[in-house]
């Protein structure tokens, strides 16, 4: 017997013209090899133009922040004007269909849920005008390259991006006794590290709290930090790469878990590099990721004997994240039907788009943009519907990115959008619903306990596909009551 | 201009109770009392809000000084856009504390609004927010008016939210159906029985009613019934007024107006509960007292909360006042803050739960020390 609910777990559930794989845990583990490419021919940015848009951005507010002083009345024009001329309405609105488009049509749904996990492991905030220009660039170009090599690239590409240096205030450090520090306090300017990105390098992005680092480790981790910075400039204010500027940097000798880092070569950027190589080889780090995996994909509560043999994988491989994903894949199949995971509002939402076939989300043609005019008002249709359901991808607002307890998502209002959006998608007038779609597939493919989820419809489970045009059976009556239903929440 | 100082603030009543019994009146009088928080995000500029008449605020701010400003006590005055809370003053319904502020001293929105949701001295440290906590100690229910949880009603307890769909709501045979997939005890049937209780034309609105005057109208109503939530928290943003701030007309001011408007709808929709209900702001932080070239202003540290409703003692300015002249400023730049804004609302649900402050302090903010400041700004 396979394990139908698997296919909700691990992916978005199977879509009309997916067949039961014979073979689950090999279908799965076949998709995590290499990156696949994203399923998009629409317009697409790269990380470096989008940084030149918010230089655009960040410049002209300062420019007609002074001209408008006066008039608070042109100054709100001016200001809408500039929002469209930089594409900060519009950005996020085409990340979010790319990141959807993937999900639904690049044909290794498997990939796209841990690209979504890692993602939102490296959460980058909603501040600073980040999710308008840089946190999907980030995603796409930082994060997903580098979900099939080592975790350690990983780790040192998003902890050194441009996104992360801004999300969590690196820029900001001042070693007290770089030349840069000096300098301030002979102006009697404070002087300090910014422990933010140090602190939740450890507590979040590798070795969790249960490591056992002390602030004083925080401390000399700041220092160790302190330099990576992407530089202000009044052209193009904090919208420039990032660079290690040698005269913030603290110099000397620091100790991170005991372990003492210096200068090698030329250089002391490398400090941070040799910090992060033995971060992501701690052992804290494979526990502390591996139990957020089990309980991303598995349940909230995962047991150790859950986590033994993705540790053992982890482990073994040093850290290749294609054996990790594998090991997890072929685990949570195991666990299938013995834990449920509660399914957050956007992975739910990709689900029935995928296994009700719905028109969603936007073609690439109707997200061309030509930043002279107003974005039109369709194209935000995912970014308004994503913010409708509750979860706005780029726009957390903990660093620890969006919640993976189900507590956190059950409240009446968020039930209560999936109960409208279950209707909304439901009706092919609406322009979202089915064409030409037959539930006896999808509920056949997805379901291991078909039998009651049959009944939960008031159907016969020895007489119900002889019958295709029972009303119970019809579309707008399946979408509406299965989806937002106790089968579909979660899996 | 010269105001005394009160030095309250290293009054010892903490110490003084410790070992004493917990007194917890909840069990003997059982009047319903309630609660708003509204959140002011951005930063609001006390003295905007609540000018101080000294004329070195005068010499920093030329271009945006707040004008036909409001008398409060000779001392300090009110923005002309707070029309309600000048006439609640009036009636003795109205506070004011001058001079506040959580214990956030840097510049940063996102820590200093994580700090005012979580209480807590340092910033993505808390998982729970003080008034989710209070709620736990007092064993109540409370209501966010909003689609997502904040951070500041969570605790162990979990609470209830409202913020209508736009969206078109299924036949009630759905909801019917979909109730019934949900084990009973759950969670997620508890979810759905909240959203059943409800009248089906409470549950969906237009866009223009998820303002927050029109959802005002239904929290008062929500919490004027005697079985309903006795807390409810607001979100408002949009203070954080770099440019084009302005005085009497400016950003600042319209954004202070949509505060007044709030107090407005629950003054006139609560009736008599008003008399019963105790209104109170949160902010991040205040702004700088400089004006900035763009007639605007940089994040600060100290500012006001304002307080209305049946439930505070008096109509009063309640501040240590710590000055403008550049030595008494914060980094020399900032208005200071002598009073944890922390005791202010520790000591409001104290009053508003009929919990002994004390036994609040412990539960809801670590046994920190926190003044009791209950008997000098509520009716308990």
């Amino acid at each position: 017997m396979i394990k139908k609910n698997y296919f909700r777990k691990i992916a978005f559930g199977l879509g009309p013209n997916t067949d039961v794989p014979s073979d689950p845990v090999a279908w799965a583990q076949a998709q995590v090899n290499s990156v696949p490419k994203l399923a998009w021919d629409g317009p697409l940015f790269s990380e470096k133009f989008l940084l030149d848009k918010r230089a655009e951005y960040r410049f002209g507010e300062d420019e007609i922040r002074e001209r408008y002083k006066n008039d608070r009345q042109a100054l709100k024009q001016a200001e809408k004007k500039l929002r469209y001329t930089t594409g900060e309405q519009y950005f996020e609105s085409l990340e979010l269909n790319i990141r959807h488009h993937a999900a639904r049509n690049s044909g290794t749904p498997v990939f796209e849920r841990l690209w979504w996990f890692w993602s939102n492991h490296f959460a980058i905030l909603d501040k600073s005008s980040l999710p308008s220009f840089n946190t999907g660039a980030f995603q796409r170009e930082i994060i997903r390259e580098n979900l099939c090599g080592n975790f350690t690239n990983l780790l040192k590409s998003a902890t050194i991006s441009f996104a992360m240096i801004k999300n969590l205030d690196n820029s900001d450090s001042v070693g007290p006794n770089s030349k840069n520090g000096q300098w301030r306090k002979k102006k009697g300017k404070p002087v300090s590290v910014n422990e933010n990105h140090a602190r939740e390098l450890l507590e979040l992005h590798s070795v969790g709290p249960a490591a056992g680092y002390s602030q004083k480790d925080v401390i000399e981790l700041s220092y160790i930090m302190a330099g990576w910075e992407c530089p202000w400039t009044k052209k193009r204010h904090d919208a420039n790469q990032v660079k290690f500027n040698q005269n913030k940097h603290e110099p000397g000798e620091h100790k991170v878990f005991g372990k003492a880092y210096k200068q090698k070569g030329v250089t002391p950027k490398n400090k941070l590099i040799d910090v992060i190589n033995d971060l992501a080889e701690h052992p804290s780090c494979s526990n502390f990721i591996t139990h957020k995996l089990c309980r991303h994909f598995i349940c909230d509560h995962p047991t150790e004997e859950m986590m033994k043999p993705i540790l053992k994988a982890w482990n073994e491989s040093g850290g290749d994240l294609p054996t990790i994903h594998k090991a997890l894949l072929e685990v949570t199949y195991e666990y299938t039907g013995m834990f449920d995971k509660f399914q957050n509002p956007e992975v739910w939402l990709m689900q029935m788009a995928t296994m009700a076939d719905l028109n969603w989300p936007l073609s690439s043609v109707d997200m061309i943009h030509d930043f002279s005019t107003k974005p039109r008002k369709h194209m935000n249709r995912v970014k308004w519907d994503l913010k409708e359901i509750g979860l706005s991808p780029y726009r957390p607002t903990q660093p620890n990115g969006w919640s993976d307890l189900s507590a956190d998502w059950i409240s009446p209002e968020l039930l209560l959008r999936r109960i409208v959006f279950a209707k909304k998608f439901s009706s092919s007038g609406s322009g979202h619903g089915p064409q030409n779609w037959s539930p006896v597939h999808m509920l056949q493919s997805n379901f291991d306990n078909l039998d009651r989820v049959l009944d939960y419809l008031s159907l016969d489970k020895d007489r119900w596909q002889q019958d295709p045009k029972a009303k119970e059976l019809h579309p707008y009556n399946v979408i509406q009551t299965l989806f937002p239903s106790n089968w579909m929440v979660s899996a | 201009m010269i105001l005394s100082r009160r030095f309250f603030i290293l009054g010892g009543t903490s110490l003084s109770l410790l070992g004493h019994p917990i007194w917890n009146a909840r069990a003997a009088t059982q009047k319903k009392k309630n609660l708003v928080i509204i959140m002011l995000r951005g930063g609001m500029d006390g003295l905007t809000a609540v000018p101080v008449k000294d004329r070195l605020l005068n010499s920093l701010r030329p271009n945006i000084l707040v004008n036909k400003t409001i008398d409060l006590d000779g001392n300090f005055s009110l923005h002309p856009r707070l029309k309600t809370f000048a006439s609640l003053w009036k009636t003795g319904q109205a506070t004011v504390v001058h001079g506040s502020n959580i214990p956030y001293t840097k510049r940063s929105h996102f820590e200093g609004q994580n700090q005012m949701e979580t209480g807590a001295t340092t910033p993505y440290t808390e998982a729970t927010g003080w008034l989710g906590r209070g709620i736990d100690t007092a064993e109540l229910n409370g209501l966010a008016i909003s689609l997502q949880m904040p951070l500041l009603l969570r605790g162990k307890i979990t609470a209830d939210n409202y913020f209508p769909t736009t969206l078109g709501l299924p036949s009630s045979k759905i909801f019917e159906k979909v109730t019934s997939s949900f084990v009973e005890g759950t969670p997620l049937h508890e979810a759905m029985m909240s959203i059943n209780a409800r009248p089906r034309e409470m549950l969906r609105a237009n866009w223009k009613d998820r303002e927050p005057l029109k959802l005002a109208k239904t929290a008062a109503e929500q919490l004027k019934a005697n079985d309903g939530p006795r807390i409810a928290v607001f979100d408002l943003d949009g203070f954080d007024t770099h440019s084009a701030q302005g005085g009497t007309d400016g950003e600042h001011g319209e954004k202070l107006s949509k505060y007044d408007g709030i107090v407005k709808v629950l003054k006139d929709n609560l009736g008599k509960t008003f008399d019963d209900t105790l209104i109170v702001t949160l902010t991040e932080f205040g702004r700088k007292v400089e004006e900035n070239g763009g007639y605007g202003t940089e994040h600060g540290y100290g500012t006001a909360i304002l307080m209305a409703g049946g439930l505070v003692k008096k109509s009063q300015v309640y501040t240590d006042w710590p000055g403008l002249s550049k030595k008494a400023l914060f980094e020399g730049q900032y208005l200071n803050a002598t009073i944890d804004a922390r005791a202010v609302y520790c000591s409001a649900m104290a009053a508003c739960f009929d919990v002994d402050f004390n036994y609040m302090r412990k539960h809801a903010f670590w046994n920190e020390q926190l003044p009791d400041l209950t008997e000098k700004l509520f009716k308990t």
